[in-house]
């Protein structure tokens, strides 16, 4: 569907990589892992647990009094905004555009503020539950805060897709922009779940990576025999996008271009993948977009580096692309920063546009031993020269059965 | 502590308000606590003193009232 074009302008990142884009998809390229074995949790109870966090300070971006009312989610979402409206050159004296939309992917919210408040009243017996725990545990605090710190007044939506939130969120802001509903528009997501409960209550869903003999660095390996399952990560992620018209008019540089984003839904199980239903996300994305699968040089796979959910995919982008399969390069680099659940769609957004700009494919770390199952060119190992890259897509496939495909083209 | 050396604490360390800012005739509308931030550092006296403040009696505007108000329900509470 044609409309206006869409431009990524700036990237902000709170990632478990740091901050600076640049040296993010360095270390992508290189397939430096983010993840660690971390002790999480209370002495008695807590567990060695593989996580890729972050060691996160708010600093300057945010002031103490502020970050009272702001769960850790919020603030990460609050910093990478900072950080991509720096990148854009949009923000003036603190301030972004004031009529900005805002459209953040959130999928629980202050996890670790609701953690407190249960241990407040099951630990403690206690009903004294601190005033700001319903304002800090709404999965909207991240989209409000970001447009509260800096003076956007737009639409500020919340959408929680479970792992598709933030592909979500940016595919709405890219369809307002490009049906003329507004110029600039502020997009991403933002997770920090792994609070012990949180954490314990994932492991229970039996879909997490045990540590691998390689190193806890190793451990999760999407597309490979040795798969054991995802790593949990946290973080933030932001993309301005912006008209053509916009973006223009103030001598912006771009990064990349949007051109397509699709959805469907699985209507088939809860947490168990579908083929059919990630099929016609890809299809959808690429109608969207105007373009046939051989235009695509690059997908950013969901694959979280499960047993059962990285072969679908591969069958999915099979069915989509038909022979053209063959000859496009996918990658998950999840196997990097882990799974950030509402944040992972930008962040993995965010790389694909770096990869489109840098000419240069994020790899697959650790894919050693392929898997039959998975017998596409996976990237393994370290980055690769793509010089003649133009198209990129990038998945993210939610428990739920809600599937996002997001169209990404060099600009 | 006293309750307005307490109060005085909390709005210089937790909400970063400037000392010179901090007076008995401050209100706390003055010292940029909307009405959330107020329930917030109520919660902290709270916490500090042992009491309980009842809602229909956190009326205070300034410093002053609210130190008093703390004051008369720490005697009210006895030792």
């Amino acid at each position: 569907m044609r409309g206006r074009r869409v431009l990524l302008t700036g990237l902000g990142f709170v990632s478990p990589h740091g901050e600076d884009p640049a040296a993010i998809f360095e270390k992508i390229c290189l397939g430096e892992s983010a993840v660690r074995m971390i002790r999480s949790g209370t002495p008695e109870l807590g567990a060695d647990v593989l996580l890729a966090s972050i060691d996160f300070e708010p600093g300057d971006r945010i002031n103490k009094a502020d970050r009272i009312f702001m769960a850790r989610a919020a603030q990460m979402a609050v910093v990478a905004t900072g950080n991509a409206l720096e990148d854009s050159g949009l923000l003036i004296e603190g301030r972004g555009p004031e009529e900005a939309e805002v459209r953040m992917g959130c999928g629980l919210g202050g996890a670790e503020i609701l953690q407190q408040a249960y241990s407040t009243y099951f630990a403690q017996h206690s009903r004294r539950v601190r005033p700001t725990t319903v304002p800090l545990i709404m999965a909207s605090g991240p989209a409000s805060q970001v447009g509260m710190c800096f003076g956007m007044r737009g639409p500020a939506h919340t959408y929680s897709v479970a792992c598709a939130s933030s592909s979500v969120a940016i595919g709405e802001a890219f369809r307002s922009i490009r049906d003329g509903y507004t110029d600039v528009a502020i997009a991403g997501g933002a997770e920090a779940m792994l609070n012990d409960g949180s954490v314990a209550a994932w492991q229970a869903v039996g879909v997490i990576a045990k540590e691998h003999a390689d190193g806890a660095e190793a451990s999760c390996r999407p597309f490979d025999l040795e798969r054991t399952g995802l790593v949990l990560g946290e973080g933030a992620c932001t993309l301005i996008l912006e008209s053509e018209e916009r973006a223009t008019a103030r001598g912006a540089e771009f990064v990349a271009e949007i051109v397509g984003f699709g959805a469907s839904s699985d209507a088939y199980k809860l947490t168990e993948p579908s083929v059919d239903g990630q099929e016609r996300a890809i299809r959808n994305a690429l109608e969207d977009a105007e373009l046939p699968a051989d235009a695509v040089g690059y997908i950013n796979a969901h694959a979280t580096g499960t047993p059962a959910g990285d072969p679908v995919e591969i069958e999915a982008i099979k069915r989509a692309f038909g022979a053209a399969a063959q000859g496009v390069a996918v990658s998950s680099t999840k196997s990097m920063h882990g799974h950030l659940v509402g944040a992972s769609g930008a962040l993995e957004c965010a790389i694909t546009a770096l990869a489109l700009h840098e000419r240069c494919l994020p790899p697959t770390a650790h894919l050693t031993a392929p898997d039959p199952a998975c017998d596409l060119d996976c990237v393994a190992g370290v980055g690769r020269d793509a010089p003649e890259l133009e198209v990129a897509l990038s998945n993210s496939f939610a428990f739920g059965g809600s599937n996002a495909t997001l169209v990404l083209r060099r600009a | 502590m006293t309750p307005y050396a307490f109060l005085a604490q909390v709005l210089r360390e937790k909400y970063d308000v400037a000392q010179e800012a901090i007076s008995l005739e401050a209100t706390l509308d003055e010292l940029g606590l909307d009405s959330l931030t107020v329930v917030e550092l109520l919660f902290d006296v709270e916490d500090e003193f042992g009491i309980e403040v009842p809602e229909e009696r956190a009326t205070f505007q300034t410093l002053a009232e609210a130190a008093a108000l703390v004051d008369e329900l720490i005697q009210a509470k006895g030792p």
